[in-house]
């Protein structure tokens, strides 16, 4: 019988809300997907589109990108200036195939323990379903590949 | 008169008078049918200008050479709608000062130029509004629907066939107006956030990341698509993200000398469904 799929997530989470809700998460025992590396960041402004495609260089199956909601940033704008970025880059990525499916956006505050987990579960449980990122893996595949001679 | 010789003579009046230190125009190419940047500082020069349909490079991009506009001087260029756009964003990203660059301005419709009025950035306001309510470009409608209507893992495959065509030998990059960074992305090393070898994996992150700094800044003169000798649809993933900034932030590139970059500002009501 064969393993069931284990989806790699990594989430790019701001320090002052999403990361102090996973922290939430965590002290008030709640249980969620062990399948997320979390990178914490000073704020969601600071997440570069880079940041996401070196994730799935890597082999990410899934990503998150989550700060504070809308008026909450402690830089008081930064998530702003994040949102109209993911907005172009969201819709970048879908017109070259890269499936919106396995990027995911929230706003998550410190005291969101709860969407927390129930975002981490919610998408492990949708990625595992589409499976692993085979298209952009065979990239991988082929950088890695000595070249023939 | 045609095009040529109004702007010709225009060309040759402000050199003689010294109120522009040079002219950057059209001249001969390598075929017949190629046009190719001059730069012109001595007006007994001006006769080897060219203006006819072939002009379609947008000159632009060599405002922003280094030292070109540093001593205060003032310089002409031949610019069509595009060109306009083009200074329009480089001088509201401080790239340069408008008032150092007097225009002479030109369509191409069909086989027919015409000269355009005005000689400041400013005087062409009303000429980019109307560009704006034509609407983007309709060019390879079908393609695009095409594409739209394909599932994601077809559309990565289509792109993945055409960007494995890819040298990596930024064409794109050296021909884009708008692609004045001193020290571009792909030649930071440290970190390597874009592979520079030529297989599908940097030539995916490469082609992406081109299109995505020009998100809002691109005006759609088609410099990168002509100089790409592998024949890249570039201006695809250009206009959809020209369709993306206009729908989302109602933003147009290069409106006026003054124009907010769009990924530079915000409003507090920008939409955000995506978020959960």
């Amino acid at each position: 019988m064969s393993e069931e799929f284990e989806p790699k997530i990594i989430a790019f989470v701001c320090t002052y809300c999403t990361y102090a809700g996973a922290d939430l998460a965590g002290t008030s025992r709640l249980k969620y997907a062990p399948n997320v590396r979390m990178i914490r960041l000073p704020c969601t402004g600071r997440i570069s589109p880079m940041f996401i495609l070196k994730a799935l260089q890597k082999g990410a199956d899934g990503i998150l990108v989550s700060g504070c909601h809308p008026g909450d940033c402690h830089f008081t704008h930064g998530n702003f200036h994040a949102r109209r970025r993911w907005t172009v880059f969201r819709s970048l990525l879908n017109f070259v195939g890269i499936p919106q499916e396995r990027v995911w956006f929230s706003w998550i505050s410190a005291a969101e323990g709860n969407k927390f987990a129930e975002t981490i579960n919610k998408m492990t449980e949708e990625i595992r379903k589409l499976g692993p990122f085979k298209q952009y893996q065979q990239l991988i595949e082929e950088m890695e590949t000595p070249a023939k001679v | 008169m045609g095009a040529l010789e109004i702007l010709k003579d225009r060309a040759k009046q402000l050199l003689t008078a010294g109120e522009v230190k040079m002219v950057i125009g059209y001249g001969r190419g390598s075929t017949a049918d190629r046009r190719r940047a001059i730069f012109i500082s001595d007006e007994a020069q001006a006769d080897k200008l060219v203006l006819d349909k072939s002009c379609e490079d947008n000159l632009a991009g060599y405002l922003v050479r280094e030292g070109l506009l540093q001593d205060g001087k003032k310089v002409a260029i031949f610019l069509s709608p595009a060109g306009i756009r083009s200074v329009n964003v480089l001088a509201a990203e401080d790239q340069l000062n408008p008032d150092q660059v007097v225009i002479l301005g030109f369509e191409i419709k069909g086989d027919q130029v015409s000269a355009l009025d005005g000689h400041h950035v400013n005087g062409f306001i009303e000429l980019v509004g109307q560009i704006k309510k034509q609407g983007l470009s309709k060019d390879r409608e079908e393609l695009i629907a095409k594409l739209e209507k394909m599932t994601p893992p077809e559309r990565f495959e289509f792109w993945r066939a055409q960007f494995s065509k890819c040298l990596k030998c930024y064409a794109c990059r050296q021909g884009c107006p708008m692609c004045y960074c001193r020290r571009c992305i792909v030649d930071r090393n440290q970190p390597q956030w874009i592979n520079t070898s030529p297989h599908s994996m940097g030539n995916f992150e490469w082609n992406i990341v081109r299109a995505f700094h020009l998100a809002g800044r691109c005006v759609g003169c088609g410099n990168c698509e002509r100089a790409c000798p592998v024949g890249i649809p570039l201006m695809l993933l250009n206009q959809q993200m020209a369709a993306e900034v206009l729908s989302a932030f109602d933003h147009f590139a290069g409106m006026n000398s003054t124009q907010e970059p769009v990924l530079a500002s915000f409003k507090r009501e920008d939409p955000d469904t995506f978020i959960l």
